[in-house]
């Protein structure tokens, strides 16, 4: 195989583990609040891959908001439609709201019988004994997706809570400072450690409603960094990517993190 | 009267805080006395329709994009500050106390005289250098304008126009250092 159907070949697996699965997120009506007395937010959660357009309602059982002075607090109400996930949200602190869709982490295996995949939500001992004899191709990831947005009232703080574990996204440029046409710079780290090498794509709304979805594709740089510069004004969804090979292989050959971010850029 | 305080204890009292009133209103006398002025023609323009008058902020930026004054703020419920989108970001949600020290209420569209002294926020005179003057217009149900204007702050007397938008009228502004020369 030559160097360029090797590197067709990877990014074709690259591709691939990236649109396995629906992207999801959580979108709040507002990210920038200015209030005396405290404002509601209403947060809506999809699985969908039309940026953001609503497809499938996505659990909000591990909605998780973290105050800006630190504690961890659930919404006053929710509601599952069809198509989404609901929830209120009374925002009474000044300061910077971290808002968490998190399950925790899992096991996740596919395998092949004959020409026909299979997926299961178990680790690489329990695949052994539950797949038939002429199973092939078995593959097991143990990871966490995070599904995150920050929402701001009034003056800004660093309430960024990260937990060390797994693919995770620090704001070097806060939320609630991405603007048109100026540099915005995220880092990511995988346990706890900055990582390079991890696939982004930031897409913004509104892609039903053009031919080109104009996806912002990148990868962090050594020092775990991103940066871009956002041409519009808009609501983005960031999606983040990394898989290494597990450490201890005895229940899964690989791990993987993910982040789903909604953000937004404001107008100049 | 008589029996908390003794009336030379009141005398006393009184006697710092005229004092205190004489020294702080001298000083700033002193800051101000130090600093040219800006004049600014603000027009708002008429708009067709549902008419909300607009949030208005003006402010002055130094060449490192940070505001060293905001000069009005004309505004109603805090709910909606967050739409003058370049002020409450870069200045007014980091100052509540500013905020409320600057804040008066709309006015429906016409034509604006204004003047300033050319101070920051704390009042000391603006030392030489570059500026941006930063005039943001949103209107409920209607539009946004972003108006900037860079000058050098020195010691000549100088004057810009900024072209009509869909929010705002021709405005002029003119920067008179102190003791300018024409």
């Amino acid at each position: 195989m030559n160097f360029k159907k090797a590197t067709l070949v990877m990014l074709a697996l690259a591709v691939s583990s990236q649109v396995s699965a629906h992207s999801r997120w959580i979108l709040p009506s507002h990210f920038t609040l200015s209030s005396e007395r405290g404002e509601w937010v209403t947060l809506d959660a999809t699985a969908s891959n039309e940026v953001f357009n609503v497809d499938k309602a996505l659990s909000i059982d591990p909605l998780s908001i973290l105050t800006p002075s630190g504690k961890k607090s659930r919404p006053s109400s929710a509601y599952k439609a069809h198509r989404k996930s609901v929830a209120d949200y009374f925002i009474e602190e000044s300061g910077t709201y971290k808002i968490t869709n998190n399950s925790t982490p899992s096991y996740f295996s596919t395998y092949k019988v004959g020409d026909k995949r299979h997926r299961a939500r178990v680790n690489k001992m329990e695949l052994k004994s539950l797949v038939p004899a002429n199973a092939t191709s078995l593959q097991t990831a143990y990871g966490l997706t995070r599904i995150e947005s920050y929402i701001t009232m009034n003056n800004p703080t660093e309430n960024y809570a990260i937990d060390g574990k797994f693919l995770e996204l620090l704001p070097k440029t806060h939320p609630s400072e991405v603007v048109e046409n100026e540099p915005a710079t995220f880092v990511f780290t995988y346990n706890g450690k900055v990582q390079s090498g991890v696939e982004v794509e930031i897409t913004r709304d509104g892609a039903r409603y053009r031919n080109n979805p104009e996806t912002l594709t990148m990868k962090s740089n050594n020092k775990g960094e991103i940066t871009f510069t956002p041409m519009h004004a808009g609501r983005y969804l960031l999606i983040a990517e990394h898989e290494q090979d597990a450490k201890n292989k005895t229940l899964a050959d690989k791990e993987h993190g993910g982040v789903f971010l909604t953000f937004e850029v404001q107008l100049q | 009267m008589s029996t908390l305080f003794s009336h030379r204890a009141i005398k006393t009292v009184l006697l710092v805080f005229l004092l205190l009133l004489v020294s702080v209103s001298q000083s700033s006398q002193a800051y101000e006395s130090n600093a040219g002025t800006l004049a600014i023609k603000l027009e708002l323009k008429q708009q067709q329709g549902e008419y909300h008058p607009p949030y208005v902020a003006v402010w002055l930026e130094n060449n490192d994009r940070k505001s060293v004054r905001t000069l009005l703020l004309w505004r109603k419920e805090p709910k909606w500050l967050k739409d003058i989108r370049r002020w409450w970001r870069n200045v007014g949600r980091k100052d509540a106390e500013l905020v409320d020290a600057i804040t008066s209420a709309t006015h429906a569209a016409g034509s604006f005289p204004l003047s300033f002294k050319l101070t920051d926020d704390e009042q000391h005179a603006l030392t030489e250098g570059d500026y941006t003057l930063y005039i943001e217009v949103v209107r409920e149900k209607g539009g946004r304008a972003l108006l900037k204007q860079k000058f050098s702050l020195n010691n000549q007397t100088q004057q810009f126009t900024l072209k009509e938008t869909a929010e705002t009228g021709e405005i002029t502004f003119t920067v008179t250092p102190l003791g300018a020369k024409t």
